[in-house]
């Protein structure tokens, strides 16, 4: 498993450098406009071929990759902070009432199915372009403080953290010098996850109309792909297929390798793999 | 020994203990369609409306009563399942949930079962091999599997059996007997068990690992049974707790948003195209239902989990 080691990071740099360029303005900046006729295949002008409008599909494709990552980014950071924040609270008070607030707050929006939610949400809100982003970050926070709350017991266990109390440390010092830089392994696998699953959701969303709004993404081109399929148009479908995969598919397999690189229990055990 | 008396007091228990739940997701509900959804008395008096008008509606519809009053009521009308009506047609949305909800469960059935079926008998095989060639085939195919959008899936299922081969008709609902059934619920079950295969193959196989490691599973094997009857007998036994929370809990997902998905694309008259369309529509009184229902579907189903469990293990209590 040494090349997937070295192969799921180089495509997410690869996904990296094609998303900053666009937020440069280095690259795909014309996404929007027309530039062929409709349907055009594949030439040397526009690689991918053309949409029914005439808009050049590669240069779409890469735009997107700029929208996934606003998206995969905003919602792994925020859901991160508070999923480590309230999971870590819950853990360090574990049993307590706070505990439990917590938890049958999590319990509560593990009930309600998700894109039910958004939905909700971006009614509430009145279509607001960010109603989705804020879905999300409410939604995903959950598992993030599930793993970080079991995790945070675990170590209460250990004794160091009743140390650091009966030293005098306060509840802020505490979860900021002793528990965060134990979690931090756990935080960042499940940023990577929560990324790769907002960029999914972001697909289904889009798809069905109550996701992006007034930009491009995967998944608008894959429900004008859906369009297309009928009349026999399949480059929307391929181009926007492939772009997601990837990157998923990089994201899912580097959070597989992170879990078993980073965390501290089975460190060793890849090292005698190796070996 | 178990009294039917005292099996009945466990789920007495389990349910009243779901209730926080259901008022946190009706609370959520209410808090977001109706206290910050838009304001249907302005909608009913079109363009203009004056002050006083406004003001005279919103009594009528109760609107200007407390927060709290509202919630309570709504309470109310979804324990006696007093839905209202639907604002684009009119029709009752008990009526309509009726009519809509028995096509949903036959178009999601038969992938959620084939799919669940398919993926532990994958989890089972890669489990037996462990660390072997067929193992990594199986559990790198389901990293695949889980990579794939359920939207690519539909797409593709549509192009190839839709309008390359034009097996199965990809639109609509015209079931009529047991061979139109078929042909309708094929491309949904295939595309279901597609979507779901990864996920599941992948945490099954987890489970079933960590439960060969016991002693006894080793025992059997020195004993010299077959691969099956280990399987079954021996290790599926032991991770049957995990392993029956997942596939339950993953019922009431499932429902409303493979439901969502398939049905809004193939245009099939279930109840995720009602509650997609209200979504875009912005039909209240169908969000509300569909969202609380959606609620209790989950309270059953951590309920009935829980039973289960015990019926398998008696080492769990009737705590």
């Amino acid at each position: 498993m040494v090349v997937v080691d070295w192969i799921a990071p180089l495509i997410v740099v690869a996904y990296v450098i094609a998303a900053v360029g666009v937020w440069l303005g280095l690259w795909a900046d014309g996404w929007g406009e027309i530039t062929g006729v409709m349907w055009a295949a594949p030439s040397t002008d526009h690689w991918l071929g053309t949409n029914r409008l005439g808009q050049d599909i590669l240069l779409r494709a890469v735009a997107a990759t700029a929208t996934a990552f606003e998206i995969g980014l905003l919602v792994a950071l925020a859901s991160s902070m508070v999923g480590g924040l309230l999971g870590a609270v819950a853990g360090l008070f574990n049993g307590s009432r706070l505990d439990e607030l917590i938890l049958w707050l999590k319990g509560t929006i593990d009930a309600i199915p998700f894109y039910l939610f958004v939905a909700a949400v971006a009614f509430a809100l009145q279509g607001h372009a960010m109603a989705m982003h804020l879905a999300m970050i409410v939604v995903f926070w959950t598992t993030t403080a599930r793993v970080v709350r079991a995790e945070t017991i675990r170590l209460g266990q250990s004794g160091f953290i009743e140390a650091a109390r009966a030293g005098g440390s306060t509840h802020a010092r505490v979860i900021v010098r002793h528990l965060l830089p134990n979690l931090a392994h756990v935080l960042l696998v499940q940023a990577t996850l929560v990324f790769v699953a907002a960029i999914k959701a972001e697909v289904v969303l889009s798809f069905l109309g109550i996701g992006v709004q007034d930009s491009i993404s995967w998944g608008l081109m894959l429900a004008e792909a859906g369009q297309d399929i009928m009349a026999g148009q399949y480059m929307n479908f391929l181009a926007a297929t492939l772009f997601l995969f990837g990157l998923v598919m990089a994201g899912s397999l580097l959070a597989d390798r992170m879990q078993i690189r980073l965390d501290p229990r089975t460190r060793n055990q890849w090292r005698t793999q190796i070996q | 020994m178990t009294s039917r008396f005292e099996l009945l007091g466990f789920v007495t228990r389990k349910l009243a203990a779901s209730l926080p739940l259901l008022l946190g997701v009706t609370l959520i509900s209410f808090t977001l369609t109706v206290h910050f959804g838009p304001d249907p008395a302005h909608a009913m008096l079109g363009k203009n409306p004056t002050a006083a008008d406004l003001a005279a509606l919103q009594r009528e519809l109760g609107q200007d009563r407390p927060f709290w009053m509202r919630y309570a009521d709504y309470l109310h009308r979804l324990a006696t399942l007093d839905l209202g009506h639907t604002e684009t047609s009119g029709e009752k949305v008990r009526d309509l949930l009726a009519r809509t909800m028995p096509i949903s469960a036959l178009l999601l059935a038969p992938g959620f079962i084939l799919g669940t079926a398919l993926a532990l008998f994958l989890a089972m095989v890669a489990a037996w091999h462990r660390g072997g060639r067929l193992d990594r085939l199986i559990t790198g195919v389901s990293v695949v599997g889980m990579s794939l959008s359920f939207v690519i899936i539909i797409i593709a299922l549509q192009a190839v059996f839709g309008v390359w081969l034009g097996w199965f008709p990809v639109r609509g609902w015209a079931v009529d007997g047991p061979a139109s059934y078929l042909a309708h619920v094929t491309i949904p079950t295939l595309a279901f068990v597609f979507a779901s295969i990864g996920y599941n193959t992948r945490f099954f196989r987890a489970m079933l690992v960590n439960a060969m490691n016991a002693g006894h599973v080793r025992t059997a094997r020195a004993y010299g049974a077959g691969p099956a009857r280990i399987m079954f007998r021996h290790v599926l036994r032991g991770c049957l707790l995990p392993i029956m929370t997942r596939i339950v809990y993953s019922v009431p997902a499932l429902a409303i948003s493979g439901s969502l998905l398939m049905e809004s694309h193939f245009s099939i008259p279930g109840i995720g195209r009602v509650t997609y369309q209200a979504i875009l529509s912005g039909d209240q009184p169908v969000i509300m239902a569909v969202v609380g229902l959606s609620a209790v579907l989950f309270a059953v189903a951590v309920t009935v989990a829980d039973l289960l469990c015990r019926l398998a293990d008696p080492r769990i209590r009737l705590a």
